[in-house]
C-alpha cells in the first residue's frame, strides 16, 4: 500500500473513532502538544494512561470485592480514572466513570459492579482502537511518510 | 510582570497566540495522577511557562517552604493525605502569592466553595485546556 493510501486510511480510521464517541477533542489537544522536541508524546502519554487505568481498574475491582466496601476508596480511584480518561480524550471511559460515581454515592455495590464491567469493556475497546491507530502511524513512518494531523474542531 | 517590547517569541500551539519569554512565567502542577501531571505540564510548557510537577500536597508545601515561588500553582482537589484545599490553605498561610487554580475530575459546588475559601483563585473541571490557560497567562503577564 502506498503512503498516500495509508495516510487516507489513517485519517478515516481516526475520524471513525471520533464519530463513534470513542475519542473526543481532548485527544486532538494531545496531538497538538507533540512536536520535534517531543515526537512520541502521544504514544507515551497514552501508554501511561493504559498503565494507570489498568491499575485503577484492578484497585476498584479489589475494593468492591471486600466484605465491607470502602466507597471513599472506590470514589478516589474513580476520580483519578475519570481525570486521566478525560485528559487523554477517552470519552466513553470518562462517561462510564460519571455513571459509576452515581452508584458510589448511593453505596450501591451491585450497580457499581455492573458499571465497572461496562467501564472495563470501554477501556479495552479504546485500548485496542488506539493501539491499531498507533500501528497505522508506524506503518506510514516506516514507509517514509509523515503522519497527518486531524484539525481541531473548535 | 509585563510584556516586553520588541518582537514576542513564544511556544504557541494554537490560535496564533505568542507571549514574551523575557520574563518567563513559572508554574507548579500538583497531581497524584501521572497522566494528568504530564499533560498539564506539557500544556503549560507549550505556552512558554517554566513548569515543575509534584505528586503530593506535602511535596508542594515543602517546595514553598524552601523558598520556591511560582506565578501559577495548579492543585488537584483529591490529593491523598493533604488534600487540595488544605494544601492551598497551608501555602497561603506561608505567604504564597501565586495564582492558585484548583482542578478536579468531578466538579462539585461544595468542593469549589471549600477550595476558594482555602485561598484558590479559580476552580475548574479537568481536562486543563488552552481556553483556560491562555486567559490565565494573559492575566499573569499583565
Amino acid at each position: 500500500m502506498e503512503v498516500g493510501q495509508m495516510q487516507r486510511r489513517l485519517i478515516e480510521y481516526t475520524k471513525s473513532l471520533f464519530m463513534e464517541g470513542i475519542l473526543d477533542d481532548q485527544f486532538l489537544q494531545l496531538q497538538q502538544l507533540q512536536d520535534e522536541s517531543n515526537p512520541d508524546f502521544v504514544v507515551e502519554v497514552v501508554s501511561l494512561f493504559f498503565q494507570d487505568a489498568e491499575k485503577l481498574l484492578n484497585d476498584i475491582t479489589r475494593a468492591l470485592d471486600q466484605q465491607s466496601v470502602d466507597f471513599t476508596k472506590v470514589d478516589a480511584h474513580v476520580h483519578q480514572l475519570k481525570g486521566s480518561s478525560a485528559s487523554v480524550g477517552a470519552q466513553r471511559v470518562k462517561n462510564g466513570c460519571i455513571a459509576f460515581r452515581n452508584f458510589c454515592e448511593e453505596q450501591n455495590v451491585d450497580g457499581s459492579l455492573r458499571c465497572l464491567q461496562q467501564i472495563k469493556q470501554e477501556y479495552y475497546h479504546v485500548k485496542n482502537k488506539l493501539e491499531a491507530l498507533f500501528r497505522l502511524e508506524q506503518q506510514i513512518v516506516a514507509a517514509g511518510g509523515s503522519v497527518p494531523m486531524m484539525e481541531l474542531s473548535f | 510582570m509585563g510584556m516586553s517590547g520588541g518582537s514576542a517569541e513564544g511556544n504557541d500551539k494554537s490560535e496564533g497566540q505568542s507571549f514574551s519569554c523575557k520574563n518567563k512565567l513559572t508554574a507548579l502542577v500538583v497531581d497524584n495522577g501521572g497522566v494528568c501531571r504530564v499533560i498539564q505540564t506539557a500544556l503549560l510548557r507549550s505556552y512558554g511557562v517554566e513548569t515543575e510537577a509534584v505528586e503530593t500536597g506535602e511535596a508542594e508545601v515543602e517546595l514553598i517552604a524552601s523558598g520556591a515561588t511560582f506565578n501559577l500553582i495548579i492543585i488537584e482537589m483529591l490529593l491523598p493525605v493533604l488534600n487540595g484545599p488544605e494544601t492551598a490553605r497551608q501555602i497561603r498561610t506561608m505567604g504564597a502569592q501565586s495564582m492558585i487554580l484548583g482542578i478536579t475530575a468531578f466538579f462539585d459546588e461544595r468542593d469549589q466553595q471549600e477550595f476558594l475559601a482555602a485561598g484558590a483563585d479559580e476552580f475548574i473541571e479537568k481536562p486543563l485546556s488552552p481556553e483556560v490557560v491562555i486567559p490565565i497567562i494573559r492575566e499573569l503577564h499583565n
